[in-house]
């Protein structure tokens, strides 16, 4: 079998994501997987189609099609765990999904936390939780209208769709949120975000799912797992900060995003040493890609800052250890009703080849475990524990492109027609062949298990 | 350099730092040949500007089971008493469970577990040279005094030679660091300091020395650092990469040295608890009790032993606390989920960066391709161990009047 992930993680070197985004959740109502995997079938092929900039109600077989613009549009169909329970589906929940693959579910009052031990908690005003349904769909594309089109032409295939026996839609729309790029490579709060993300040729071994070891998961293999926080950043709290709060919170130097290497007498940050490069003012600028990654540091208050925190330094991206994920996240701006009348954040949307990296991320102390963002948990600054709250959060098993499929992860509601795989089982079958046993030079590789 | 006692846990005589120092500087002597590197060094004292570093950590559960057999049946063996901790515990990280009979159910119930990442050698130290101070130790890590017949398997240590001293505690407490654990109560019933082959300071020097060298792979005409995958199959010890200490330990050492920064084992040097997810267990609803998580043996951020459970004076059980996996609470039933929430690791020194000479990096040439844990050998004989611990759960199951095999 030849699979591949699917378009829409952009981890390639070279390869930029467009600067619009949509991320959409279907719920599916209790049928049968095979009316689930029907509206898929028409769902993809009018995913595909649109790429293509051919849309529904402007393609005429006797005239020609009427073309739109495209705009690069890229689509990726995702599972949570709540796929897996849908009546009739062939696959049980992968053990990654089942273990790692959940969040806490808002308070009925709102609030509250998003895992034990993490410093991350729903916003006080959402008791709802809408990135926890059955399907996500990730639209990305160069233009606001291509990811918004998709939205609307998913409504218009799903509305006529009405089961006969039940009268209830296979797939509902239940929330979408969209984003934008920013080419300042900035978040909200003012500082470089996202510069020391994986080194593009090795993000792959992070992010792609490993041979499992339990044989049912083994169709997971060569894909992925999402994970999705709509976070809003306190603005308000954060501007109350001056430039050296900031600064020893996120590790960075605010203007030229270099790293901060450790501080002087007078408790003022000091950034690393020749950062940023002569002729250049930001860390962004060619020349200054040494400085991305933040170097270790000795200082306590620096190791307790945010850029410390997530990355800890290690290079082994295939290892689940390593903590290390790929990030490829949009900012939004939204309106709000309460003042001052909108609400900034960031969508977070993270690729890896199991969330339970992320899930560690957001756990363990010295991490992101008790802490929001950044700084000591014990003693944060005011309002800080509550910088970042969560609108919406969820993970999806992101399966992997596998030829005779109609869309990715269709085995899972349906048998695939035999026909249509039985090329790829062939290929699988030899692939299996070529694994060879590995001999150890190391002096004591383990003892005896007799 | 001289090394302290680890953890700084103990205050020892001259002799036994320097019989500790010399142990260390042994084993690097025996590795160095074939390893050594300007990448490495023993003695940090030239280390101008170094700064010390806990990032080379990893997670102190079993990782190769979970490769082999899976999470729940890796949980199930790891667990599997002292087969369990003879065959797996391999990561730095060690662990007992404690079990009480519960007065109210009739049952033997978990009632603490504990952790521990005292490397076997500094016992061993301890056990040839100075057997008060040893007995001493002991008895205020396991909270009784032990019998000399316990710690040396004769009534009277003193009248023994050094090596013979060695040799019997290896025999009753500490194991022989290749193939023979030890037969003893004190190591075996408890967690008193690591036991495994693999959680030897020999290995921790091979893999640390192994992987600073500035290993290199061509991309476009430039060298960038090899992957962890590349580096072990270059090296045809694809086995490591299933591990968590091995790629951590490794590649922590690779990523300085390609930058070519010199590492060094901070003082003292010793495996240590970086950190431990705590706010993940609650009882009954409430955080765990203050009381119920012990570290000791090291300073704070250097402590090498933790004791988490309630105290023998609390009728609550370890199973009565609950660890919140996923969103789900769950019983603790034993030290597998304690140890998946615990980072382990030495403390290191880190130089600053110099010239890599071309001459200096190692090219590797081979594929990236992620290696296939659950293929390794290591497997094979972990699944031996998951037949051989079903057909005992079998067994177990049988009708109390009909004793045999189901099936």
């Amino acid at each position: 079998m030849t699979e591949h992930l699917q378009e829409g993680v952009y981890h390639a070197p070279g390869q930029r994501p467009g600067a619009a985004f949509c991320l959409l959740f279907l719920r599916a109502a209790a049928l049968d997987a095979a009316v689930i995997q029907r509206a898929l079938t028409v769902l993809w092929e009018t995913y595909q189609n649109l790429k293509q900039g051919l849309v529904a109600e402007l393609r005429d077989p006797a005239l020609g099609d009427v073309g739109v613009p495209s705009g690069n549009l890229t689509v990726l169909i995702g599972y949570g765990i709540k796929a897996f329970e849908i009546p009739g589906v062939r696959r049980p929940a992968p053990e990654e999904l089942a273990d790692f693959g959940r969040f806490r579910s808002p308070l009925l009052q709102g609030g509250g936390p998003l895992l034990a031990n993490s410093g991350q908690s729903y916003a006080s005003d959402v008791s709802l939780n809408p990135a926890s349904e059955h399907i996500a769909v990730q639209f990305i594309a160069d233009s606001e209208l291509a990811v918004s089109r998709a939205v609307v032409e998913t409504w218009k295939v799903l509305d006529p769709m009405v089961d006969a026996a039940s009268q209830l839609h296979p797939l509902q729309i239940v929330a979408f949120y969209r984003g934008f790029q920013r080419d300042d490579h900035r978040s909200w709060i003012g500082f470089h975000d996202g510069i020391s993300n994986l080194p593009s040729d090795q993000r792959h071994l992070a992010i792609t799912i490993k041979p499992p070891s339990n044989p049912d998961d083994a169709w997971t293999e060569g894909g992925s797992y999402l994970a999705f926080l709509r976070m809003a950043v306190d603005l308000r709290t954060w501007t109350a900060l001056d430039r050296t709060q900031q600064e020893l919170l996120v590790g960075r130097d605010k203007l030229s995003g270099c790293p901060l290497a450790g501080m002087d007498a007078a408790g003022k940050p000091i950034p690393a040493a020749g950062c940023p490069v002569p002729g250049t003012r930001q860390i962004t600028e060619p020349g200054n890609e040494a400085f991305r990654t933040a170097s270790p540091v000795a200082d306590a208050q620096l190791n307790a800052s945010h850029v410390q925190r997530v990355n800890h330094h290690r290079n082994d991206f295939a290892s689940r250890d390593s903590l290390r994920i790929f990030r490829q996240g949009y900012e939004f701006l939204e309106p709000a009703t309460e003042a001052p009348g909108f609400r900034v954040g960031l969508n977070f949307v993270s690729f890896q080849d199991t969330p339970q990296r992320l899930q560690r991320i957001f756990q363990q102390d010295g991490w992101l475990g008790r802490t929001n963002f950044g700084g000591d948990p014990a003693n944060p600054l005011p309002g800080i524990d509550r910088l970042l709250t969560v609108r919406a959060a969820g993970i999806f098993l992101i399966p992997p492109v596998v030829d005779g499929e109609r869309f990715p992860g269709e085995t899972l509601f349906q048998t695939v027609d035999p026909a249509r795989m039985r090329r790829a089982t062939r290929k699988k079958t030899a692939r299996t062949k070529t694994a060879t046993p590995t001999t150890s030079r190391r002096k004591k590789t383990s003892t005896s298990l007799s | 350099m001289t090394y302290d006692t680890p953890g700084n846990a103990d205050q020892v005589s001259q002799p036994i730092q320097t019989a500790w120092n010399a142990r260390i500087q042994s084993e690097y002597d025996r590795l160095a040949p074939q390893l050594g590197s300007r990448f490495f060094t023993l003695d940090p004292m030239g280390m101008a500007g170094a700064v010390e570093s806990n990032a080379v950590k990893w997670f102190g559960d079993p990782a190769e089971p979970v490769h082999c057999v899976g999470r729940r049946a890796a949980r199930e063996l790891s667990d599997w008493g002292v087969r369990g901790r003879h065959e797996l515990h391999n990561e730095y990280c060690e662990y007992a469970v404690i079990r009480q009979l519960d007065p109210a159910s009739g049952r033997m119930r978990p009632k603490r577990v504990e952790v521990t990442t005292e490397l076997r050698e500094y016992w061993l130290t301890l056990a040839r040279l100075d057997p008060d101070t040893l007995r001493t130790i002991v008895a205020d890590v396991l909270g009784f005094q032990p019998s000399w017949t316990d710690l040396y398997g004769v009534s009277d240590p003193h009248a023994l030679g050094a090596n013979q001293r060695e040799q019997a505690f290896a025999n009753l407490v500490a194991g022989d660091g290749r193939q023979t654990q030890p037969v003893g109560r004190l190591n075996t019933e408890r967690a008193l300091f690591m036991t495994h082959p693999i959680n030897g300071l020999d290995d921790l020097l091979y893999i640390v020395l192994f992987g600073a060298r500035p290993y290199a792979r061509r991309v476009g005409g430039l060298l960038q650092p090899a992957t962890r995958d590349q580096i072990f199959r270059e090296f045809d010890v694809e086995q490591l990469a299933c591990r968590h200490a091995d790629p951590a330990a490794a590649s922590g050492a690779h990523a300085q040295a390609f930058e070519g920064r010199t590492v060094a084992f901070a003082n003292p040097l010793g495996m240590y608890i970086h950190s431990f997810a705590q706010g993940l267990f609650s009882y009954q609803n409430q955080p765990v009790p203050g009381d119920w998580v012990r570290f000791s043996r090291g300073t704070v951020g250097r402590h090498q032993r933790l004791e988490f459970g309630p105290p023998d004076s609390h009728a609550a059980f370890l199973d009565d606390i609950v660890v919140d996996a996923n969103g789900t609470e769950r019983p603790l039933t034993g030290g597998y989920q304690v140890v998946q929430q615990i980072e382990v690791g030495p403390w290191v020194l880190i130089g600053q960066p110099t010239p890599v000479a071309n001459s200096e990096y190692v090219e590797i040439s081979v594929s990236d391709a992620p290696i296939v844990c659950g293929g390794t050998s290591v497997c094979q004989r972990i699944r031996s161990l998951k037949d051989e611990y079903d057909q005992g759960r079998n067994l177990a199951r049988v009708a109390p009047r009909v004793m045999g095999r189901i099936g």
